[in-house]
């Protein structure tokens, strides 16, 4: 599965990467950062096709996808 | 962890301490388009031979000036409000060979810089000019903008905004610019393209880039992008249809001598 | 870009040149390779030379669309590696004021041609020192420049390889403050030999074996070295206060105290280095004409004539820098006299700082103002015998 990568320091919580991704995997989280932002966070990677709009899309370069290597 | 593949391209600390996170408000559209003209720049480096080196990226004051500030681990700098393209125009007669890519807003480029943008299209000068344009002021407290549609209130027209919007791609166009384009925040890949092409085309290249300042439009960021997809069609599909949405696309992509190729065969007859 | 093509330049001998042609051919020799400028009477000539003769040497010109982009066209011109020189006359040079300020500030190289003319407004188009304050106070903000102030077609050749030498030698904006009764004067024009010219180039990190990873832009040294663009040194020019590393987040009081104090020191307080004076007769002297510019050239026969005359103890003073102003060079050199005439073709500017340096040096200063043309001798003479009488 790929894994999303999010670094809270960087991080503002605009959500525009989770109304980006086409599959809904990332959603919002319970998860707050020392400045009072939301942070998104994995929702459903089995969705995640690996598009990496939510890198592209990201104002602060905040979020990053890990794509699985594919097994030979 | 994994970090964002295009921090490669930014400083994020130095000897006096942390850069990043960005100046930029949450939601903000200017770090958008940055991360988009990474990416164009990143397949760019990768794919055509040119070097990291030969890029400069040149802003004025305002929002999208903060892009360069002191992020980019590249040569930039972060300039005069309204003055971005003449000193494109300077650094480009010193040396021809540098990939020059402009962040300007609509004030900078179109209000305090309108001269210099229209003369810099008229001449064909070999830069990349990417406008990012919130339709107002951010960086001062949203005040009216060139670009500010008719009826808006904002800081400076509490009454309502009375003047007529200025459309920055047929002025571009009109002004001789050989590449024009206009995308939103909300369109990413085409976005990256676009600028892609503007990047490799010898000449003006002149992109504009709606975007959003959730802040002073009291807006959340998702929305706009939202209203800007709902909001826009594309020039291929207009055909008449659509006339109260905004068009995107590209609406010039022409070959015109550029100004240092003009200038060179001036140059081979002293050589 | 190209190195300076030795082949088209001004072969040395004697010319017949006016002022105006002579600066830019001392720009081209100085190694000026990028020129912009929007025409204005009377600095045209320097434009209309440069456009000629740029392109011969390897060099690029442009006329912009006004004066505050041509003064823009240089800082990215200087920043990628060429020296590079704009021409204006007073209204013009308001306009290049923001400029000026970012330059200092960014610690950029080039170098800005003042032909002068009489103001407030359109003024004239006549000859003038009116703007003598505005080159040195002109700018917002604190920071300092170097004013240089021609008298005659050699000097207006000479003096533009010094404020390109200058500019590269102390990383900032220098001024020609030239007038229109130099720039459209014709007289003999000596180029000596290339080999006898100096020609000053920036010191880069390159030259000091620092490596990207070290550089600070502003930082290593009182003048820092500068990279050009395209040279992998990574470098963001910014005019926020920053530090030496170019950082604007970590704003504090102390920093900005400390890199704007070093950009006015590094001028001020080398002071003795940059700026020249010319005297005669100053040994022992009794009284003392102070002047500068085309005003000099007069007011040398003034003195030459109230001396020989009327047995005057007068003695000359030409200030050849304006800025930095050499106050202590001139209490140096003055310890006391009786009277201090200054003509100048303003309503008494340079006055000033000569009153702040000659405080107690003597007894009173007559300034001798003109507008709009030059002091004849006789007019200098005039003043001299009324006050000395």
């Amino acid at each position: 599965m790929n894994r999303l990568s999010i670094n809270p320091d960087y991080c503002k919580g605009c959500l525009i990467c989770v109304d980006a991704c086409p599959g809904k995997a990332i959603g919002a989280s319970d998860r707050v950062n020392p400045k009072g932002y939301t942070l998104p966070a994995e929702r459903d990677m089995q969705q995640c096709n690996g598009c990496k709009l939510c890198e592209i899309v990201c104002p602060d370069f905040a979020i990053a996808v890990e794509i699985e290597e594919e097994k030979s | 962890m994994t970090r964002h593949p295009m921090l490669k391209y930014l400083k994020e600390k130095g000897p006096a301490g942390p850069r990043m996170p960005t100046i930029m408000c949450p939601g903000c559209g200017a770090g958008q388009v940055l991360n988009y003209t990474l990416h164009a720049v990143d397949e760019i480096i990768h794919n055509d031979g040119t070097r990291k080196e030969d890029f400069v990226f040149i802003s004025g004051v305002g929002c999208s000036a903060r892009l360069t500030s002191h992020y980019l681990n590249f040569d930039s700098g972060w300039t005069i409000h309204g003055r971005s393209l003449p000193i494109a125009t300077g650094a480009l007669l010193a040396n021809p060979s540098l990939k020059i890519v402009v962040f300007t807003g609509d004030g900078d480029a179109m209000a305090i810089g309108g001269n210099h943008f229209i003369h810099t299209c008229r001449r064909n000068l070999d830069v990349t000019i990417l406008c990012i344009n919130n339709g107002l002021y951010g960086m001062t407290g949203g005040q009216v903008a060139p670009t500010t549609p008719t009826g808006t209130a904002t800081a400076t027209t509490p009454y309502g905004n009375m003047e007529e919007a200025f459309d920055l791609c047929k002025m571009a166009e009109t002004s001789g610019a050989s590449y024009v384009a206009r995308w939103t925040t909300a369109h990413p890949r085409q976005t990256i393209k676009s600028i892609k092409k503007g990047i490799g085309k010898k000449g003006t290249a002149f992109i504009e880039i709606l975007s959003q300042c959730p802040i002073h439009m009291k807006t959340p960021p998702v929305e706009m992008l939202r209203d800007f997809k709902a909001n826009t069609v594309s020039i291929n599909k207009s055909r008449g249809h659509g006339e109260d949405k905004i068009l995107i696309g590209e609406f010039c992509h022409m070959e015109r001598p550029e100004w240092t190729e003009k200038y060179q065969k001036i140059l081979e007859q002293f050589d | 870009m190209a190195g300076p093509s030795e082949k088209n330049l001004l072969k040395p001998g004697v010319y017949y040149l006016q002022g105006n042609q002579a600066c830019a051919e001392g720009a081209i020799t100085a190694g000026c390779r990028v020129y912009a400028g929007y025409p204005i009477t009377p600095a045209s000539e320097i434009m209309e030379h440069a456009a000629l003769r740029l392109p011969q040497v390897g060099g690029r010109f442009i006329q912009m669309e006004d004066e505050i982009s041509s003064a823009s066209v240089l800082l990215g011109a200087s920043w990628a590696g060429a020296k590079a020189m704009t021409a204006t006359s007073s209204p013009g040079f308001s306009l290049m004021q923001e400029v000026i300020s970012f330059a200092i500030m960014t610690e950029t190289p080039l170098v800005i041609v003042d032909v002068q003319r009489p103001g407030p407004g359109q003024g004239y188009i006549t000859t003038s020192q009116e703007d003598v304050m505005q080159a040195r106070w002109g700018h917002h903000g604190e920071g300092s420049i170097i004013a240089l102030s021609p008298a005659s077609v050699q000097e207006m050749f000479d003096f533009t390889i010094e404020a390109f030498n200058l500019a590269e030698q102390w990383r900032t904006p220098v001024l020609v403050m030239a007038e229109e009764t130099v720039a459209h004067m014709r007289e003999p024009l000596t180029i000596p030999p290339q080999d006898q010219i100096k020609v000053v180039n920036r010191k880069k990190p390159q030259d000091l074996g620092i490596s990207p990873e070290e550089f600070l832009p502003y930082g290593h040294a009182m003048v820092p070295p500068m990279a050009n663009w395209g040279e992998g040194y990574n470098v963001n020019h910014v005019s926020l206060v920053h530090h030496e590393d170019g950082n604007v987040t970590k704003y504090n009081r102390d920093i900005h105290l400390d890199s704007v104090s070093r950009i006015q020191q590094k001028i001020e307080g080398n002071t003795d280095h940059i700026a020249r004076v010319e005297t005669r007769f100053l040994e022992g002297c009794r009284h003392l004409v102070i002047c500068y510019g085309s005003v000099s050239r007069t007011a040398v026969e003034a003195v030459m004539e109230a001396r020989q005359e009327r047995g005057i103890d007068l003695a000359f003073l030409r200030l050849v820098t304006l800025w930095p102003f050499p106050e202590k060079k001139l209490r140096e050199i003055v310890r006391d006299v009786d009277t201090v005439f200054v003509p100048e073709m303003n309503l008494g500017m340079m006055k000033h700082p000569i009153t702040e340096a000659l405080r107690d040096r003597c007894n009173r200063i007559v300034p001798i103002p003109t507008l709009g043309a030059l002091h004849s001798p006789e007019m200098i003479l005039s003043k001299i015998y009324e006050e000395l009488k």
